[in-house]
């Protein structure tokens, strides 16, 4: 069944029936049959036994690069998993995503994303071999994390928005969001929606998500004590945060 | 005059520009022709020659009163220009479209609105540009396959690929069809001079392509859809099915035609 998929989709072609295949991205099921969308190099995922059991059908919309690479439809199963894009510049939903408060109010904290960060490796694993925006993650975040250099940059920067019913997963009505952020904290935080035009929409209502860096009010770095206080090392002070647990 | 299709054809069976009944003008089309854009396209039938340009799918204007439609899926618009220099005699116009121009692209608007996948890109629009660079007939016909063109460049989802073609009849067609004495024969693919004197309609239709082995297993897949049906001549209801099944017969050879020019670039 397999040998019957073509190399290269046109929009409408079939490609396979709907009992034997997953439908992916780039494809429409019509009638119990899968169809291609868009004109590209068809490529087959293997199955996962653990998420799924069929495999899945895509085509790409990689025109005259990847067919020039790979002529032969004998790249067309294994090309898929080295040729992930490694430029992860525009947040998706479920990217996770390191951004800086801009604004505390009462029903919601506006924040500016500074690193979408890939989902292969999570923060720091190989950032050497994969050319990516996150390559020099620990200036991005040391130079956001200065206050002199807070306003110029932000407006350049994706917008978002964590509403006060996504900051934590329990006594969501009980959250005050000063006590759960500063501005120029900087918060780790996972994208729920694209949002509108203006604003993407963040949560960080899970144990991993929340603060990770903040100043205190002296301005020193501070370090966390719990999911919900961070302390300055120099005065002792402690203050209230959403903290994200550390790795 | 003379060279009049009404009063040659049915000595010679041969049109004004020496095509049979059943044939094509000669189609030629390139994809990915601006760079600037999200697809384009130039597409040539005949001396009829569209260059088309598709941007989007982009955020759609703030200021639309497109509330519930636009939240539904993307917004397509059309804008469709004749250049001054495409017919015969020179057109200057003063500014803004024509009824020609804009009766197209009401037409081609409704017609891929409702045949992309917009439900994809919900509060998008998606703007397609029609450059009209030679009238020589059939212009809603090539319009439409170079709209489709330019789509497929800009990756645009779609059931399938939407070609259009005309056809007519080779004599005003005005009484009622005589089997016994058939004189008059469809014309498939009409230039302009027959387009002025004939009765023809545009058909435009759209399929899921059946491909390889799958297509010997399963025969019920090659069903047509007639999108687009467009006639603005009079002519005698008997003759309609005819004119339908030559144009889709003519969308089907466009069809692959279009296949190959896709193929094709995505091969370079």
């Amino acid at each position: 069944m397999a040998s019957s998929i073509p190399s290269l989709a046109i929009p409408g072609q079939l490609l396979g029936s709907a009992s034997t295949y997953a439908a992916g991205p780039g494809t429409h099921i019509q009638q119990a049959n899968i169809f291609a969308s868009i004109a590209g190099p068809v490529i087959l995922d293997p199955s996962q036994p653990k998420t799924q059991n069929k495999a899945t059908l895509r085509v790409t919309r990689v025109l005259s690069a990847a067919a020039h690479s790979s002529p032969a439809a004998a790249g067309v199963n294994d090309a898929s998993i080295k040729s992930r894009p490694r430029y992860n510049t525009l947040p998706a939903v479920d990217s996770i995503v390191l951004a800086r408060v801009t604004r505390v109010q009462k029903r919601q904290a506006a924040v500016s994303i500074l690193v979408v960060l890939d989902e292969t490796n999570a923060l720091n694993a190989d950032l050497a071999k994969a050319a990516s925006d996150n390559d020099n993650i620990a200036s991005i975040l040391t130079s956001a994390a200065n206050p002199e250099n807070h306003s110029s940059t932000d407006e350049l920067r994706f917008q978002a928005l964590i509403r006060r019913e996504d900051v934590r997963a329990v006594e969501k009505d009980r959250v005050v969001m000063d006590e759960m952020f500063r501005v120029g904290d900087i918060v780790r935080g996972s994208v729920i929606s694209l949002g509108d035009q203006s604003f993407y929409y963040l949560t960080v209502a899970r144990n991993d998500l929340g603060v990770v860096m903040a100043r205190s009010e002296g301005g020193n770095m501070m370090f966390p004590v719990s999911w919900k206080e961070m302390r300055d090392p120099v005065t002792g002070a402690g203050e209230q945060r959403k903290v994200a647990r550390p790795y | 005059m003379p060279l009049d299709t009404s009063t040659t054809y049915p000595l010679t069976r041969l049109r004004l520009d020496g095509r049979r009944w059943n044939e094509l003008r000669l189609l030629q089309a390139q994809i990915s022709t601006n760079p600037a854009s999200s697809g384009s396209s130039y597409l040539s039938m005949g001396n009829t020659a569209i260059m088309c340009s598709v941007h989007g799918p982009a955020e759609g204007r703030r200021g639309e009163a497109s509330g519930a439609a636009g939240s539904a899926g993307a917004i397509v618009e059309v804008d469709v220009n004749v250049a001054g220099f495409a017919s015969v005699d020179r057109k200057r116009k003063a500014g803004g479209s024509d009824k020609q121009s804009s009766r197209i692209a009401t037409t081609l608007r409704s017609a891929f609105q409702s045949h992309l996948h917009t439900y994809l890109y919900p509060h998008s629009t998606i703007s397609i540009h029609v450059s009209v660079l030679s009238a020589d007939g059939s212009l809603l016909a090539a319009a439409i396959n170079a709209c489709t063109l330019a789509l497929v460049d800009a990756g645009i989802p779609m059931p399938g690929l939407l070609t259009g073609c005309t056809s007519g009849m080779s004599g005003s067609a005005s009484t009622p069809r005589d089997p016994r004495n058939d004189e008059l024969d469809p014309l498939l693919d009409l230039s302009l001079p027959e387009e002025q004197e004939l009765p023809f309609l545009t058909v435009g239709t759209t399929t899921s392509v059946p491909v390889g082995e799958n297509s010997m297993e399963n025969d019920e897949e090659e069903e047509t859809k007639v999108a687009v049906l467009n006639m603005d001549s009079k002519l005698h209801c008997t003759y309609i099915e005819t004119m339908l099944a030559v144009g889709m017969d003519g969308c089907h050879q466009i069809r692959e035609l279009l296949e190959g020019v896709i193929k094709g670039s995505s091969r370079r």
